[in-house]
């Protein structure tokens, strides 16, 4: 797998633990049976957020934050072919690739890096 | 509709009685293999689940730990169960062992949102007073999945 993109799925999972400890029904479950402050817990998740982000590339960070920005998740996953951040399928030429997953692949379509799930 | 049940989400193979971890991440290293995942997956998800347990332990007390997070790498809703009879240092709210593990991961969006219902079915499971003895007494897969089933969870 391409470094940068570990790193962008690390970041977008953490940005989606964020998102869920800030909005849904998770906090809840989280403080009650868990006893984990939700707001510490958000601090320390936006202070390794900023950590990650800083390790990407300056384009790569680019177009995470610009398409983060407008479109809320900046990597989707692939799966069966479609691309599950805009629901449009990926030219079979790349998506049938071995080791598709080595290098950074963006959706030609949403403009989201792509993260190929077997 | 038929309820969802706890128990259809839990395959023999994703179930362990007997975890040769002797450390807390030795037990989430053990349980996510389980799922049969690559190994660059394996590894993202263990790094999840290490920055979950850093903001708070996910060992509720009663010898039970639920580990759990949302990522990428898998597909779909995956659960597992594995226990540790002479138990393991899990830096649980009481401070003991823990002996049963049930690790859950979810896929970031998921069509039938079943992540938060069965992190609660679970939850509600390992509560019941009398779950710790009935989980150290289990001696197969097949019975751990019955147990499910009685409790109706
Ligand atoms: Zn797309």
């Amino acid at each position: 797998m391409h470094p940068q993109l570990e790193l962008l799925l690390e970041l977008q999972d953490l940005k989606t633990q964020r998102r869920s400890l800030a909005e849904d029904g998770l906090s809840e479950v989280e403080s009650a049976v868990f006893e984990l402050r939700p707001s510490e817990a958000l601090e320390i998740l936006d202070g390794k957020i900023e950590e990650l982000a800083g390790r990407l590339e300056a384009p790569v960070r680019a177009r995470f934050s610009e398409v983060s920005q407008s479109l809320g998740r900046a990597v989707a996953p692939v799966l069966n072919g479609i691309c599950y951040g805009c629901f449009v399928a990926i030219p079979t030429a790349w998506s049938s690739e071995v080791g598709r997953n080595d290098r950074i692949n963006v959706c030609d379509h949403c403009g989201r890096f792509l993260y190929y799930v077997d | 509709m038929q309820q969802m049940q706890l128990r259809d989400f839990f395959s023999e193979d994703a179930i362990k009685l007997d975890l040769e971890a002797e450390t807390k991440d030795e037990a989430l290293k053990e349980l996510v293999g389980l799922l049969g995942l690559d190994e660059k997956s394996q590894a993202i998800l263990f790094k999840m689940l290490k920055r979950r347990e850093n903001l708070g332990s996910t060992g509720i007390g009663r010898r039970i730990a639920i580990p759990h997070c949302r990522s990428l790498v898998v597909n779909r809703l995956r659960v597992a169960f594995g226990r540790k009879p002479g138990g393991l240092d899990f830096d649980a709210i009481d401070k003991k062992p823990v002996q049963n593990i049930f690790l859950i991961v979810a896929p970031p969006l998921e069509v039938s949102n079943q992540y938060l219902p069965v992190l609660g079915k679970i939850a509600q499971f390992g509560k019941e007073s009398d779950i710790p003895e009935r989980l150290a007494a289990i001696e197969t897969p097949e019975e751990f999945l019955a147990l499910l089933e009685e409790k109706g969870v």
